[in-house]
C-alpha cells in the first residue's frame, strides 16, 4: 500500500497487510452478494456453470483467504479478478458501483405499452421461451441501448495520517492497536456483510439468482479507483450510510455506501408475502404444473379457498420458477445428464440455470431448500421416463402434429400451453384482434390444426378438471381461448405462459366463482400460511354453503361434510349490496317469522356444529377470533 | 469493563410471527459477535421479505430455537403483555474461590434487549367493525348464519388490515436490524479481544426470557437462593446489567420473605 509511512517495523508491515486484506475482503463481500451467479456462468462459460461445487461455504476446508477476518466466503470469480487487478495497481481507494441494467422495452411496442408491473416478467418470458429469436451474447452485452442506473456505490478507502502523526502514534501503541484494529475491522466486515443483505439491491440480486426466470434486468458492477461524481438529481435520490471508520496505527479505514432506497425492477415483486396479489403459477397450482396436480386430484371435494389476500407470493413464484426449469429439462432430455448435443443457442439458454443433474450452487441450494422444501422430493421422485410419457395433454399433440422441425422440442414443454388447459375462460371478448393474433400464431406454428386441437383439448381438459366450477360459469368456447390470447398481446406463438396470459384482474374476478379453489393445495411448502388459509377457506366454504335462512336447518348442521344445496350458491356474499340483503334477513328473523318454526333444541344442535368448527379453526390458529365472536354471539342467545 | 446496553425498538407482532422475528434478530446479533471463523449462511424469512445472516452453527441454532420456544410458551401463558428478551455476552473470569462465591465469574460486556409487544388478534379496527346484530329474542340462534356471513365481509377488511400491519412490521424489523448494525459499528471498544477458540461463536452468551427470573425465584431453595443473589449481585463488578437487576429483584423478594435481619441470619448464621 502507498499508505506506508516508511517505517520498516514489522507491525507496520502487518498493519499494511491487514489493510490490504481488508480491501480485498470488502470487495469480495460486496461482489459476492451483488454479482449474480447467472451472469458469471454466462461470462465464464461452462466451467463455472458445470463445476459441481464452486463454493467454499459448504466445504470444511479452510483456505488462507477465509482465515482473514475469520470470514469464509463463497467463491466469487468477479471479486477475485478485481482483487488481483487492484493488488497490482496498489491504490488506496476502491469504488464499487453496483449498476442495475435494464434492457430497453421498446423492442416490443405492445409490451412496452403495458403497465410496468407486467412488463418485466412478460418480456423476460418471451426471451426465455424464444431462445432462437434472441442472441444471448447481444443480450448479455446489452447491445441495442440498455438503461443503466447506479443503485449502490461502495467506497472503501484508507485515509493515511501524515507521517509525523503516524510515527508518534504507532510507536506508542502499535502492538495494541494492531490487534485492536484487526478486531475492529473484523467487526466492520461483519456489519458490511449483513448490511449488504438489508439494502434494496439485494432483492434484485436474490431475484436474479434464486429465480429460474431470466429477467430483463441484471446487476453489473464497476470497480474503479476514483469516484465519478453523481449528478445532483442522482445524489438527491440516494441515501448514505457510513460505517464507523476503523483507526489504525497510521490512518483509518473508511467504508461507506450510497444507495438508492428504491430499486426499480424489484417493484414487480410484492413487498410482502401477505400482499393480496393472486399468484396463479406457484408450485402445485394446476395452472403451473398440471402433471403434478391432476393425477392425484380427486375432482370432487376440492378444498375451497377463497382468500386471495393470503395467497403466497414472491417466494412461491420463485420456487415455481425452479420447478419449471428443473422439472422441464427431462421432458426433452431423456436422461437428466446435461447434453452437449443440443444446439448452441439452446445451450446458451439452458446454461442460465443449473442443469438438473448438477447440484445447484450451495447458496442457491439453501435458498431453494428454504423456499421450497418439497421441490427436491418432487423432482427426485419423478423419473425421466415418467416425464417423457407424462400425462401432459398437449405434448403428444404437438409432437405427433405437424409442428415444424425448426421449433425446438422445448415448445412442447411450455408451461403456458399446459397451463391453458386449466385456465378458466374468464377474459371478456375483445373484437377481432384476437383472431388476427391467432392467425399469426398458427402461421408461425405452421399448424393450424394443431392449434385447434390444442384449444379443443384444453377446453375438454378444463371441463374435465374443473367440474363444478364450469357449471358456475358459462360454458367455455374456443373463442374464449382466442380472447385469452388476445389479452396476452403475445407476439410469438410459444410465448404463452401463465404469466403472460393471466391478468391479475381476471384472476381475481374468477376467484369469485371459486376457481382458485384447488390452487391452494400447492402451498405444502408453506405450512404456516397453509393452515391459515385452510382455516379461511373452510370458513368461506361454510359461509357460502350456508343455507338460506328460511331453509330447513338440518342442512346447515352438515356444513363441514360439504352437503350443499344448489340454491345456496346464489347466496354469494362479497358485495356491499348483500349486506343490506342480509340485514333484511336479520330483521325478518327478529320479527319472529322464522323463529316460530324452531325450537331451542335446534339451536343447541346448531351451536354444537359451530363449536366443532370452532375447535377446528382454533387448532389452526387463524382467524379464530371470528368464530369465537360468533360463538359468543350464539351462546348469548 | 464496560457493559454496553442496546435497547432495540419495540416490535408489535402477532403470536405466529414471534419465531421468525426472534430468530432473525437473535441470529443477526450473534453473527456480529461471532468473531471466530464464520461461514455465513443467508436465510430468507418466510413471512417477510427480509434476509438475515446466520453463523451456520447447528448448536447455536438449536440453543436459539430452544429459547424461542420457551419464550413462546411464556407468551401463551401471559398474553397481552409486553416482553423483553435479553441476549447478553460475557467473559468468564476465573476468580479465587472465596467462601461464598463460585470460582467462575461472568463479566457481562454487552446486552441486547429485544422488546416485543405480542398483540392478540384484533377484530376491531377503526375501519372495520364486526357487525352488530340487534336481536331481541330466540331468533338469535338462526341469525348466526347471517352473522357469520357478515363476519366474512369483515374478514376481507381484516385481511387488508393484516397486510398493512405485516408490511409495517417488516419495516420495523428492518429498522431493528439497522439499529443492530449501527450499534455494532459505533461501539467497538468494549468488545473483548478475540479469543483463540474453535468455532464461530467466540464469546459466551446467554439468552434470558421473562420466565427465567420467575423460575429462579420459584425454584431456588432458600439458602441457595440467597447465595445466588449475593453472588450474582456482588460479583458483578462495574456491570450495571441484568444479573444485578435480577439480584435486586430477588433481594427484594427475600426482604419481603425474611426481612433484612432474616437474610443476615439465614445467610451468615449470625445471631442478631
Amino acid at each position: 500500500m502507498a499508505s506506508s509511512h516508511g517505517n520498516a517495523h514489522s507491525d507496520a508491515a502487518k498493519m499494511e497487510q491487514i489493510i490490504t486484506e481488508f480491501f480485498a475482503k470488502s470487495l469480495h463481500i460486496i461482489l459476492e452478494s451483488r454479482a449474480p451467479y447467472v451472469s458469471s456462468r454466462n461470462f465464464y462459460g461452462d466451467q463455472a456453470a458445470l463445476s459441481p461445487c464452486s463454493s467454499s461455504s459448504s466445504s470444511s476446508s479452510v483456505r488462507p483467504r477465509d482465515k482473514w477476518f475469520n470470514l469464509a466466503l463463497r467463491e466469487c470469480p468477479a471479486a477475485l479478478e478485481n482483487i488481483d487487478i487492484w493488488r497490482q495497481s496498489n491504490i488506496e481507494c476502491i469504488v464499487i458501483d453496483v449498476i442495475l441494467v435494464q434492457r430497453p422495452l421498446d423492442w416490443d411496442p405492445v409490451t412496452a405499452s403495458l403497465s410496468p408491473r407486467r412488463v418485466l416478467p412478460r418480456s423476460s418470458s418471451l426471451k426465455e421461451r424464444c431462445p432462437f429469436g434472441w442472441n444471448t451474447d447481444q443480450e448479455e452485452l446489452g447491445v441495442g441501448g440498455r438503461s443503466e442506473k447506479i443503485v449502490e456505490r461502495w467506497v472503501v478507502q484508507y485515509e493515511s495520517r501524515k507521517t509525523r502523526d503516524s510515527s508518534s502514534c504507532s510507536r506508542r501503541s502499535s502492538s495494541v492497536s494492531l490487534h485492536n484494529s484487526y478486531k475492529k475491522s473484523t467487526l466492520l466486515l461483519r456489519s458490511l456483510y449483513s448490511t449488504l443483505r438489508l439494502l434494496p439491491a439485494y432483492k434484485v440480486f436474490r431475484e436474479l439468482n434464486s429465480s429460474g426466470q431470466i429477467r430483463d434486468f441484471t446487476l453489473a458492477h464497476r470497480v474503479s479507483s476514483f469516484v465519478e461524481p453523481f449528478t445532483r438529481k442522482e445524489e438527491a435520490e440516494m441515501m448514505k450510510f457510513g460505517f464507523t471508520p476503523v483507526d489504525t496505527s497510521s490512518g483509518r479505514l473508511c467504508l461507506s455506501v450510497m444507495y438508492c432506497p428504491v430499486v426499480s425492477g424489484v417493484s414487480s415483486e410484492p413487498s410482502t408475502p401477505m400482499s393480496p396479489q393472486v399468484i396463479t403459477d406457484y408450485v402445485g397450482s394446476p395452472l403451473a404444473d398440471p402433471w403434478r396436480r391432476f393425477p392425484s386430484l380427486p375432482v370432487a371435494g376440492l378444498p375451497f379457498h377463497g382468500s386471495p389476500s393470503s395467497l403466497p407470493s414472491s417466494r412461491q413464484q420463485r420456487s415455481l420458477s425452479f420447478d419449471h426449469y428443473r422439472a422441464s429439462p427431462p421432458s426433452y432430455l431423456p436422461s437428466p445428464t446435461y447434453s452437449e448435443s443440443l444446439s448452441s443457442v439452446y445451450n446458451a439458454s439452458l446454461r442460465r440455470f443449473p442443469p438438473a443433474s448438477l447440484p445447484p450452487h450451495p447458496t442457491e441450494m439453501s435458498l431453494i431448500q428454504k423456499k421450497n422444501t418439497n421441490f427436491d422430493d418432487y423432482y427426485h421422485s419423478r423419473s425421466p421416463s415418467t416425464d417423457n410419457s407424462g400425462p401432459l395433454p398437449c405434448k403428444p399433440l404437438l409432437r405427433s402434429g405437424s409442428a415444424p422441425v425448426s421449433i425446438p422440442a422445448e415448445v412442447a414443454n411450455f408451461p403456458g400451453y399446459s397451463n391453458r388447459h386449466n385456465v378458466p375462460p374468464s377474459p371478456p371478448l375483445r373484437g377481432s384482434r384476437g383472431t388476427a393474433k391467432i392467425g399469426r400464431c398458427t402461421n408461425a406454428m405452421q399448424t393450424g390444426a394443431t392449434a385447434e386441437k390444442l384449444f379443443s383439448l384444453g377446453k375438454d381438459e378444463s371441463r374435465k378438471y374443473s367440474g363444478v366450477k364450469i357449471s358456475s360459469n358459462s360454458s367455455p368456447s374456443s373463442r374464449s381461448y382466442q380472447d385469452d390470447f388476445d389479452d396476452t398481446d403475445f407476439t410469438c406463438p410459444f410465448d404463452v405462459d401463465d404469466d403472460d396470459i393471466t391478468d391479475p384482474g381476471s384472476r381475481a374476478e374468477s376467484l369469485d366463482h371459486g376457481l382458485l379453489a384447488e390452487t391452494f393445495e400447492g402451498g405444502g411448502f408453506f405450512p404456516i400460511r397453509k393452515s391459515h388459509d385452510a382455516a379461511v377457506g373452510a370458513l368461506v366454504q361454510m359461509l357460502k354453503k350456508a343455507p338460506p335462512l328460511r331453509q330447513d336447518f338440518s342442512t346447515s348442521q352438515h356444513l363441514s361434510q360439504g352437503v350443499t344445496n344448489p340454491e345456496t350458491w346464489n347466496n354469494n356474499i362479497g358485495r356491499p349490496s348483500e349486506i343490506l340483503e342480509a340485514s333484511k334477513q336479520v330483521s325478518m328473523m327478529s320479527s319472529g317469522i322464522i323463529a316460530t318454526r324452531k325450537t331451542t333444541a335446534d339451536a343447541l344442535e346448531e351451536f354444537q356444529g359451530y363449536k366443532e368448527m370452532k375447535n377446528l379453526l382454533l387448532m389452526r390458529d387463524s382467524l379464530s377470533w371470528l368464530v369465537e365472536y360468533s360463538l359468543v354471539f350464539l351462546s348469548d342467545t | 469493563m464496560n457493559c454496553e446496553v442496546c435497547q432495540l425498538k419495540e416490535l408489535e407482532l402477532e403470536h405466529f410471527e414471534i419465531r421468525e422475528v426472534l430468530r432473525c434478530i437473535l441470529h443477526t446479533i450473534v453473527f456480529h459477535r461471532a468473531l471466530g471463523l464464520v461461514r455465513p449462511k443467508d436465510v430468507d424469512l418466510e413471512l417477510f421479505d427480509v434476509t438475515y445472516v446466520q453463523c451456520g452453527e447447528a448448536e447455536l441454532e438449536k440453543k436459539i430455537d430452544e429459547k424461542i420456544e420457551q419464550f413462546v410458551c411464556w407468551v401463551e401463558k401471559h398474553p397481552n403483555k409486553k416482553s423483553q428478551i435479553c441476549l447478553s455476552f460475557y467473559e468468564v473470569k476465573n476468580k479465587q474461590a472465596s467462601w461464598f462465591s463460585n470460582k467462575i465469574e461472568r463479566l457481562y460486556w454487552e446486552q441486547w434487549y429485544i422488546n416485543l409487544n405480542v398483540a392478540q388478534h384484533k377484530v376491531h379496527s377503526s375501519k372495520y367493525h364486526h357487525p352488530k346484530v340487534v336481536d331481541p329474542g330466540g331468533a338469535a340462534a338462526y341469525s348466526g348464519v347471517v352473522y357469520l356471513r357478515l363476519c366474512f365481509l369483515c374478514v376481507e377488511g381484516a385481511l387488508e388490515d393484516r397486510n398493512a400491519r405485516s408490511a409495517a412490521l417488516e419495516a420495523s424489523l428492518r429498522e431493528v436490524l439497522f439499529q443492530i448494525i449501527k450499534f455494532v459499528n459505533e461501539k467497538k471498544d468494549h468488545v473483548p479481544p478475540i479469543p483463540n477458540l474453535e468455532g464461530a461463536v467466540s464469546f459466551p452468551y446467554e439468552i434470558t426470557i421473562p420466565s427465567q427470573v420467575l423460575k429462579r425465584v420459584q425454584c431456588i431453595g432458600k439458602a441457595e437462593f440467597i447465595r445466588f443473589c449475593i453472588w450474582d449481585g456482588h460479583d458483578q463488578e462495574n456491570a450495571p446489567d441484568r444479573a444485578s437487576n435480577n439480584a435486586k429483584l430477588i433481594v427484594k423478594v427475600c426482604r419481603a420473605v425474611y426481612g433484612v435481619k432474616g437474610i443476615l441470619v439465614h445467610m451468615f448464621k449470625l445471631e442478631i
